[in-house]
This record gives structure tokens, C-alpha cells and sequence, in this order.
């Protein structure tokens, strides 16, 4: 049993300390529980509750709690954990223009590498932009310091606002992004996309090997599966 | 008004000698470490019309914010009606003090305008009659009552900026703030503005705007406070802030007197910041 | 040359045209004024001249709009961006947000049209001289001032090459460093010899820059005519516009019967 925690928590253990060294654990974490959270605690909820077994743990109402369904959980976490740092380390760690030049120039459409840059762009602008509704709304009585219940009704007056004020500025974007000519079909010649070394090139061949030694290694069965 | 316990009417009781506004040494250091303000002394008495004017980046906007509690100093004191600001919520300060944004598609979210209005109020704990004799008073005094029922989306820009103020307006504070009122409205927006301002200092409350616009400052208000750098480098009447020993100052802050100021200095005639002014000095030295 | 004739619009999902059979021309090498009250129409003139109305936003549109002697109708959204190109008053609007330096930013728009790298190179490094902004071409278009922005996103227009540039209220947003630095770009460009329409409430940038000046009123134009006599006219006012501060000033002495500007010694 321990041994299905043992590879993905080594990962984990890889992962964090490259962004250690990179100085960018804290954000590494944060980013990391962001994505798994959702997905976390239905996964708990579903394999502790409804998991069959025979060692039972405790009985909760309908439900028997079983060690076999806490240990099911327990690895299925730790394996998104897993994943989400190394995703998390990828964001972190890869500068989106640089990236979104490279898949361009390597045949990836200009309008989608457009999309996939702009995305990044977008979140701190609306975060901006929910700051300045939130003052405007606060000096009009709305009270964010107060109880749960008033910080609630809150939420309306500073999200609608953010909404709506993006879709209205969503045309006015569109149309001067239209005159300058994105979305125009064809290739583009670029000014610049990040240099490949050799090294690097070696790098990424040798994952992809490994990548596919990996899954040939399971599905050839010598890799012992969750239980 | 619940909210406003403690804190006065326009000139009543016991805050009538405190100043309605009152900043000692307000320093500001935002969290990246910006020297917003670096040690601001103003005292607005009540029922005074005061204009601040300056560049982007010289402090405006921060200084504005701490008079309704949305900033706290990093060193000085805030006081407001008399009392000090420390501790007291944005909220229960919006009772006192006024703050109407110069983006009104960073506020509008409710589906008509009479709805957008009584948010204000509302939230101040007015319900019932009161709050319809408001938002009604409000919606009056900027020229929106018969679009009370429209879409605010469905008003021009122009308009919705009337309808920021309106909101703030329908609050009925003492002390009543406008942020780049003028910008981006026309001749008529730009008039209407100017009626607002002097029906309420007609009423006694202490209205203080933030412009770029010379012409509506020189105008309406009887005291300009010109800042740079984070501090106050003019103070006075429009004629002393706008006379030509003041040009040096105002240049240094990319500002320009306006042009009756201009001419009126050219010709020797002393201080006129208004196109009245200048007209009356020149038939008086006309004889 | 640009062409508007007869104009008339009615946007997308509204039941009532906007523009009223308006007639406008803006010839190469003419900067001309565009004036009136907020919703008059102007926007919405700069929206048809430059094609993207009813082009890329729909709504329909009765009347001709010509460049260059042909009707735009058929012109795809890029052909015409090469000929005619807009500009709004929000900076950050225009900012494309994928680009790391402003020289990045001004290139974008060679670049989209698929232009080989040198002739992108050429033309942002053109755009940035005739704006004199070189000095901004390694800062990050996000952390720049109002003025500065709007520079840069008039400069990305210019690399487009197009001969016709439409303002849409240049320097609604900016404070008065800003409106200087975009009133003394505009002398700029106004000498490179494109066609220039800029849309402005501030009158007086339009003062001694404009050839021509457009009044509009309830979606018509209303008054067409040489800047000067137009600025002076004394129904500005009725149509929602501030005449320049100048003109206000000289009528307010004639009214009582004071000498006027020039006579005061006021220079021209």
C-alpha cells in the first residue's frame, strides 16, 4: 500500500524544490491548491463515504468509512498533487509570450496563439479593474469590513459591475485588435521566438522516451495498479 | 439616518466650529512602496468649495481617498466633521462623506437607473418614503428624472456620469466629493455639473472636486489646492492660484492657467481666471 | 481620399438610424475637425468611415462610404485596415496585451499582416519617429502614462501604413500632460500627409490644427466648413460644443464693444 505513494510523493518532493530554488514555493503551493481543491474534495467525499473494504474505520449514518477507501483517497490525492505542482511549476516557470511564439512558429495558428497570450494578460486586469468597482461601491455604503452575511450581499455589486463592464469594453477591444489585423488568416513572420539549444532539445527527446517507456511499462502490466 | 450617529449635520450642533475636513502631516506609502503623499496640512472649513488640481500621479486621488476611510495614512491624522477617522468603516463614513468615481461603468450594475440611485441610501438604512423623496431629489437636481425607468446602458455616457453623481447625491451627505466630474461630457454635461456643485453649497455642504479642467475649476469653486509630488504647492482663491506668479509653480506641474488669466496678466490687468473676470477688468480700465 | 455619402446608419438590434444622410469627405493630406454634442454621432461617423461599421459590428448601413474613389462594401476588415484605421479614447483598450516592449506592441500590426521581418522592423521603427517616441520603445505598454499609451496606440495605427486616420477622442481620458503630448503628436502627423479626422470635445486642440471642421448634430452634419469661420460660428454653443477658448473670448469683448484679441495685442 505505501508503495503507491511513493513515486508521486517523490515527484512532489522534486517538483517543490525546484521551485524553492526558483524562490517561487509559496506561489507554487497556492497555484497547486487552487487546482486541485475542487477536484480534492470530491474525491474524498466520494472514495471515504461509498469505497467498499473490509476494514472498517467507522460508520457515519448509511455510510462505512473503511481504510481501504481513506487509502484510496489518500493516493488518488496525492497523485493530483502530483500533477498540479508540475503544471503549477510549468505556469511558473515559462514565460507565456515566449511560449505562445514558439508553438506559433512551430505551425500553431496565429489566432490561437493570440487567444492562448491573452488569457494570461487578462486575469490581472480584472482583478484591477474589481478594485477599483469594490472603492466605488464601498463609498456608496456597501460594507465589505462587516459580518459574513453583509460581505454576501456584496458580492452582486462588485461582480456585476465587472462583468458588464468587460463585455461593454469587449467590442471596443475587438475592433481595434480588428485594426490592426489580428485574426487576418496566413502565417505571420516573426520578430523573435526563444532560441532552442541543444541541450534543451536532448532534454525534451529524452522525456518523450521516457514518457513513452512509461506507459508501455503499465500497459504491459509490470507496474502494479491501484488497488 | 442611523449610519450618521455622531456625526453632524451641515453646521449643526456641536461639530459647527470643527472643520469638515482637517489633514495633519498625511503621509501615504502604498504597499510597493510609492510615496503617494509625503505630508499634507489641509483644513476644509464646512459649506467651502474646494478644487484639487495636479497631475496624474501627484497625489489627488490618494488624498481623496482617505477622506471617506477607502485609504488610511501611513503616518498623520484624517479627521473628518472633527473626528478622526481611525477605526471607523468605510461604510459608516459613507454617511458623511460623499465620493462619486469618474468612471460610471465602475459602479453601474443595477437594471434601471431609479434602482441604481437608491443603492446609496439603502445602504445607509433609508427605507420607505424617505428613500423615494431621495432618490427622486437626487435624480431632479441632474436631470434625470424622466429616465428614471431606463437601462443605465441605455443612457449615453454623458448622462451615466450624471447618474454616478446622482447615486452619490441621493446619500445626502455634508461633504460631497467628485472625481474628474467634467471629463468626458459635453457642453451641457459640463453645465449641469457646474448647477449640481452650486445647488449644493447653496444647501451648506462642503463639495470638493478633482479636475483637470481649468475652466470648470476657475469657475466654480473659490479655492484651488494645486498638488505635485505628493504635496500641496498652491492654495488660495483663483486669482492667486492662477496669477502669473504662480505660472512657475503651475508649470512645473504641467498645468497651464487658463487663458482669460493669460491675456488678462499680458495686458497688465491683474488676476482674472474667468472669462467674466477679464471682460469686467477690461471695462473697468476702459473707464 | 475618404468618402462618406449619404449616410445613413442604424445599429445592430436598435430601431431608430443613428445617422441621417450624412455627407463627408476627407481628402489626403486634410486634417479636419469633428464636433458636437455627446450621442450627436460622431463616434458612430468615425465607426462607418473606417469600415468596421457595419462590417464587423452589423447594423445597417444606407448610402455610400468610398475610399479612394471605390466603395469599401467588398473589402475585407484587413484590405481596408491597410487604407483606413481608427483610434478610441481608452488606451488601455487598444493595448493588445501580448507584447512585452512598446517597438513590440507598434510592430504587431506590420506583423499580423504577414509583412516580411524587415519591412515590419522598418515600419515600427517609422511609426515611433514620426511620434518621437523612440525613447519608449523598450518599456513595458502596460506601465506607461495615459498620454504615453495613447502615443503608442496611435503609433501602432501609423505602422499599419494606412493613408486615412480617424481619432475617436484622443484625449477624453488624459490629464493635461497627457492632452499636451497627443496634441504635439498630432502636429506630427498631420505632416506626414495622412488624411486626419479626429474627433474632439477640446476644441482648442482643434484650434490652428484643423483645415476643416465638421459640426454634428442629431446624426447630421450640420455645419461644414473652413476651421476658423467654424469655430467662430455663434450656434456652437446650441449644438452642445465649447467653441475654442480664444473665439469665446474675442465674442465676450465685442459684446461689449471692448477692442478685440488682435487689437488687444493678443497674437493670432
Amino acid at each position: 500500500m505505501a508503495g503507491g505513494y511513493l513515486v508521486p510523493l517523490a515527484l512532489v518532493a522534486i517538483v517543490l524544490a525546484s521551485a524553492a530554488a526558483g524562490r517561487a514555493l509559496r506561489q507554487l503551493l497556492w497555484i497547486s491548491l487552487l487546482l486541485t481543491f475542487p477536484i480534492a474534495v470530491s474525491v474524498i467525499l466520494v472514495s471515504v463515504l461509498t469505497r467498499p473494504g473490509d476494514t472498517v474505520l467507522l460508520v457515519l449514518g448509511p455510510f462505512d468509512i473503511t481504510l481501504e477507501g481513506v487509502d484510496f483517497a489518500g493516493q488518488t490525492l496525492v497523485r493530483l498533487f502530483a500533477i498540479s505542482t508540475a503544471i503549477g511549476l510549468f505556469t511558473l516557470t515559462t514565460d507565456p509570450r515566449a511560449f505562445v511564439f514558439d508553438l506559433e512558429r512551430r505551425g500553431l495558428s496565429p489566432r490561437l496563439a493570440f487567444v492562448a497570450a491573452a488569457t494570461i494578460e487578462a486575469v490581472p486586469a480584472m482583478v484591477a479593474r474589481a478594485g477599483v468597482i469594490a472603492a466605488a461601491q464601498r463609498s456608496r455604503g456597501l460594507d465589505t469590513e462587516g459580518s459574513l452575511r453583509a460581505r454576501l450581499r456584496g458580492v452582486l455589486p462588485i461582480v456585476a459591475p465587472v462583468l458588464l463592464s468587460s463585455l461593454t469594453e469587449v467590442e471596443e477591444r475587438s475592433l481595434a485588435l480588428e485594426v490592426r489585423g489580428f485574426g487576418r488568416p496566413g502565417r505571420r513572420h516573426l520578430l523573435w521566438w526563444p532560441p532552442d539549444r541543444p541541450v534543451e532539445r536532448l532534454v525534451r527527446w529524452l522525456l518523450v522516451a521516457a514518457l513513452a517507456a512509461l506507459v508501455g511499462v503499465r500497459v504491459f502490466g509490470a507496474w502494479p495498479p491501484i488497488p | 439616518m442611523t449610519a450618521a450617529a455622531g456625526f453632524g449635520a451641515p453646521g449643526a450642533g456641536t461639530s459647527a466650529a470643527a472643520p469638515a475636513i482637517e489633514l495633519e502631516s498625511l503621509v501615504h506609502v502604498y504597499p510597493e512602496g510609492t510615496r503617494a503623499l509625503v505630508g499634507v496640512d489641509l483644513r476644509v472649513a464646512a459649506g467651502e468649495a474646494v478644487a484639487i488640481i495636479g497631475q496624474n500621479g501627484s497625489g489627488k486621488s490618494t488624498l481623496v481617498r482617505h477622506l471617506n476611510g477607502l485609504l488610511r495614512p501611513t503616518e498623520g491624522v484624517v479627521r473628518v466633521d472633527g473626528r478622526d477617522t481611525e477605526g471607523i468603516r468605510v461604510a459608516r463614513l459613507a454617511a458623511v462623506v460623499g465620493l462619486a468615481f469618474q468612471d460610471p461603468d465602475r459602479q453601474i450594475f443595477a437594471g434601471r437607473v431609479r434602482t441604481e440611485v437608491a443603492f446609496g441610501p439603502r445602504n445607509l438604512g433609508v427605507r420607505g418614503p424617505a428613500l423615494d423623496r431621495a432618490v427622486a431629489d437626487a435624480l431632479a437636481a441632474v436631470g434625470l428624472a424622466d429616465a428614471a425607468d431606463a437601462n443605465p446602458y441605455d443612457l449615453g455616457y454623458s448622462r451615466r456620469k450624471l447618474l454616478a453623481i446622482a447615486s452619490v447625491l441621493a446619500m445626502r451627505t455634508p461633504i460631497v466629493i467628485l472625481d474628474e466630474p467634467t471629463t468626458g461630457q459635453d457642453l451641457r454635461g459640463a453645465a449641469r455639473v457646474q448647477a449640481i456643485v452650486r445647488g449644493l453649497l447653496a444647501e451648506g455642504r462642503t463639495v470638493l472636486a478633482v479636475s483637470h479642467d481649468m475652466r470648470f475649476v476657475a469657475e466654480t469653486f473659490r479655492r484651488v489646492v494645486v498638488m505635485r509630488e505628493g504635496r500641496i504647492v498652491l492654495d488660495g482663491t483663483p486669482e492667486q492660484v492662477f496669477a502669473e506668479t504662480a505660472w512657475p509653480v503651475l508649470a512645473s506641474t504641467h498645468l497651464e492657467a487658463p487663458l482669460p488669466a493669460r491675456v488678462g496678466a499680458r495686458l497688465g490687468l491683474g488676476s482674472t481666471p474667468t472669462e467674466a473676470a477679464l471682460v469686467e477688468a477690461l471695462v473697468t480700465a476702459r473707464g | 481620399m475618404l468618402e462618406l455619402r449619404g449616410a445613413t446608419y442604424r445599429y445592430a438590434g436598435y430601431a431608430r438610424p443613428v445617422l441621417h444622410g450624412v455627407d463627408l469627405a476627407l481628402r489626403d493630406g486634410e486634417i479636419v475637425g469633428l464636433v458636437g454634442g455627446n450621442d450627436a454621432g460622431k463616434s458612430t461617423i468615425c465607426l462607418v468611415a473606417s469600415g468596421l461599421a457595419p462590417l464587423s459590428i452589423g447594423g445597417e448601413l444606407r448610402g455610400e462610404v468610398l475610399i479612394d474613389g471605390a466603395p469599401m462594401a467588398g473589402l475585407s476588415v484587413h484590405a481596408l485596415a491597410q487604407r483606413v484605421v481608427i483610434g478610441f479614447q481608452n488606451p488601455a483598450t487598444q493595448r493588445s496585451g501580448v507584447a512585452a516592449t512598446v517597438f513590440e506592441e507598434v510592430a504587431l500590426g506590420p506583423m499580423n499582416l504577414g509583412l516580411p521581418v524587415a519591412e515590419t522592423l522598418a515600419r515600427a521603427r517609422r511609426a515611433l519617429a514620426t511620434l518621437r517616441i523612440e525613447h519608449l520603445a523598450d518599456r513595458d505598454p502596460a506601465r506607461l502614462s495615459g498620454g504615453q499609451g495613447q502615443l503608442v496606440a496611435i503609433a501602432s495605427l501609423l505602422a499599419m501604413g494606412a493613408r486615412h486616420v480617424l481619432l475617436d477622442e484622443p484625449t477624453a481620458q488624459l490629464d493635461p500632460e497627457g492632452s499636451n503630448l497627443v496634441a504635439a503628436a498630432l502636429r506630427d502627423l498631420a505632416a506626414t500627409g495622412a488624411a486626419l479626422l479626429i474627433v474632439e470635445h477640446r476644441t482648442d486642440l482643434l484650434d490652428g490644427l484643423c483645415d476643416r471642421v465638421a459640426v454634428v448634430d442629431g446624426g447630421r452634419v450640420v455645419l461644414d466648413g473652413p476651421a476658423a469661420a467654424t469655430l467662430e460660428d455663434p450656434r456652437l454653443e446650441s449644438w452642445g460644443v465649447l467653441a475654442p477658448a480664444r473665439g469665446r473670448l474675442a465674442r465676450a469683448l465685442a459684446a461689449r464693444d471692448l477692442p478685440g484679441m488682435a487689437a488687444l495685442g493678443w497674437p493670432a
